[in-house]
């Protein structure tokens, strides 16, 4: 069952563990720039609001309706990233998807898990996804843009501009695998103890785009495709408004505009870096030779992303498991 | 369990793996001086005002609102939804209160996966 929580999509599994929760919130984050860089992790800058496309009725695009799931609103070129929340520390395979083209392996769409290549990721180790998974260690951060001008990882791979939005499905591990997990983590914890140039005129569907290069890991699932409970998987779609349609379909304003990547940097506010020790996935190649949205833009002797100039991410603080210390948040508190 | 017995618990659990859960540093963190923390804790005083129990909420990661509904706080969003349509808002408050927890998501909250 998916339901909807403050802006949060909640998964849960009664039937398979009391346990199996997972929240996923979509974060506003800066448009890094698409210069051929590679940029440390940007901040979280608060969540984009989320609503049930069903209360909505005739006011949403008539394709998206038999699609049920939720919307959020963005603006043309802004960026977000999705984290992966959990309350109890039940493991998930999540699987994420933009137009219907996986962001992992770059493959259309299918149900179900698969390795060789790996089309999903793990949570944990996996905190969170900012964009396709092009190298190993690299991925090209999601960027929205309107359907059907070509930027789309979907129109790129595809050629056709169809679905547009993201797409998340989640399988809980199994119940004895996470049992016997929990007993081995109580064993080993007992003998440890002792952006942006945004338009307002475009149509109303949008989707996501490769936009700059990002140092992050997709981790190698560690449990294998067995420990997952793919009987019991739950999946959402996530349309994607733009800034006119989502004030005329839901009356509500948007949230403001994230400074541009150049204006946060130069104001020395943090990047992240996350350290984990478990392995990385190969990038996929599909994936790869997507061009970026400047990429596409200088084909079409466009000027997509305005205000793309190069940042210089001084101050860039270290996250996760695999560093010792205090646990920073991928936040940043913004006046 | 009660507000103060809740926040103490859910503080030592994190504790048990974390040094920085110690009641100096998060009442640090959440801009109030330890001794009234403590306080909070054994249930000396008052539970503190909301905008301290959202930021014990984030530090704990616990969920906001369960953290004021046992310290008899209502968030400020929910009462100014509550204030703009109050008969229809306790009509259906009243209405819900005996159905249970997986009813009461399916009808107001399940997320409806359609055709794609």
């Amino acid at each position: 069952m998916i339901t909807l929580e403050n802006d949060r999509l909640v998964f849960s599994f009664p039937e398979v563990h009391d346990d199996a929760r997972l929240d996923i919130t979509f974060q506003r984050t800066l448009r890094i720039p698409d210069d051929d860089r590679t940029y440390p992790l940007p901040p979280g800058l608060g969540c984009f609001p989320l609503r049930h496309v069903d209360d909505f009725g005739a006011r949403v695009p008539e394709d998206w309706r038999p699609r049920g799931g939720v919307m959020l609103p963005m603006f043309q070129s802004e960026a977000l990233w999705i984290s992966f929340g959990r309350r109890s520390g039940y493991p998930f395979a999540m699987k994420v998807a933009t137009g219907k083209i996986n962001a992992v392996d770059g493959k259309r769409w299918v149900n179900g898990l698969a390795r060789e290549p790996q089309n999903y990721m793990a949570v944990p180790p996996q905190p969170w996804l900012d964009g396709y998974c092009i190298e190993k260690g690299v991925i090209r951060q999601f960027v929205a843009m309107p359907l059907g001008d070509g930027y789309t990882a979907e129109e790129q791979i595809t050629g056709e501009a169809e679905h547009g939005g993201i797409q998340i499905v989640a399988y809980p591990m199994k119940r004895a695998r996470y049992e016997d997990l929990q007993r081995r983590e109580r064993s080993r914890l007992r003998s440890v103890k002792l952006s942006v140039g945004f338009e307002e005129c475009a149509p109303a569907a949008m989707g996501l785009a490769p936009g700059g290069r990002m140092r992050q890991h997709i981790y190698d699932d560690e449990h294998g495709l067995d420990a997952w409970d793919q009987a019991n998987g739950s999946r959402c779609f996530v349309a994607i408004a733009n800034s006119l349609s989502w004030r005329a379909i839901t009356g509500e304003a948007l949230p403001s505009l994230p400074p541009t990547a150049r204006d946060y940097a130069k104001a020395k506010l943090p990047w992240f870096d996350y350290y984990a020790e478990s392995p990385a996935v190969d990038g996929a190649s599909a994936l790869q030779n997507l061009l970026s949205v400047v990429g596409i833009g200088k084909k079409k002797r466009e000027t997509p992303l305005p205000e793309n100039e190069s940042a210089d991410a001084s101050v860039v603080v270290p996250l996760g498991p695999a560093k010792p210390g205090p646990r920073p948040v991928r936040e940043a508190m913004l006046e | 369990m009660t507000f103060g017995n809740f926040i103490r618990k859910a503080r030592e659990r994190r504790l048990a793996d974390d040094s920085r859960f110690s009641l100096r540093q998060v009442a640090q963190r959440i801009d109030v001086e330890p001794a009234y923390l403590s306080k909070v804790e054994r249930e000396e005083v008052a539970p503190p005002s909301e905008a301290t129990i959202v930021r014990l909420a984030r530090e704990l990661d616990e969920d906001a609102d369960l953290l004021l509904a046992m310290a008899g706080k209502i968030s400020g969003d929910l009462a100014e939804i509550i204030r703009k349509r109050p008969r229809l808002f306790a009509q259906l408050i009243r209405e819900l209160k005996t159905m249970p927890d997986h009813a009461i998501l399916r009808l107001v909250r399940e997320v409806r996966d359609g055709d794609w």
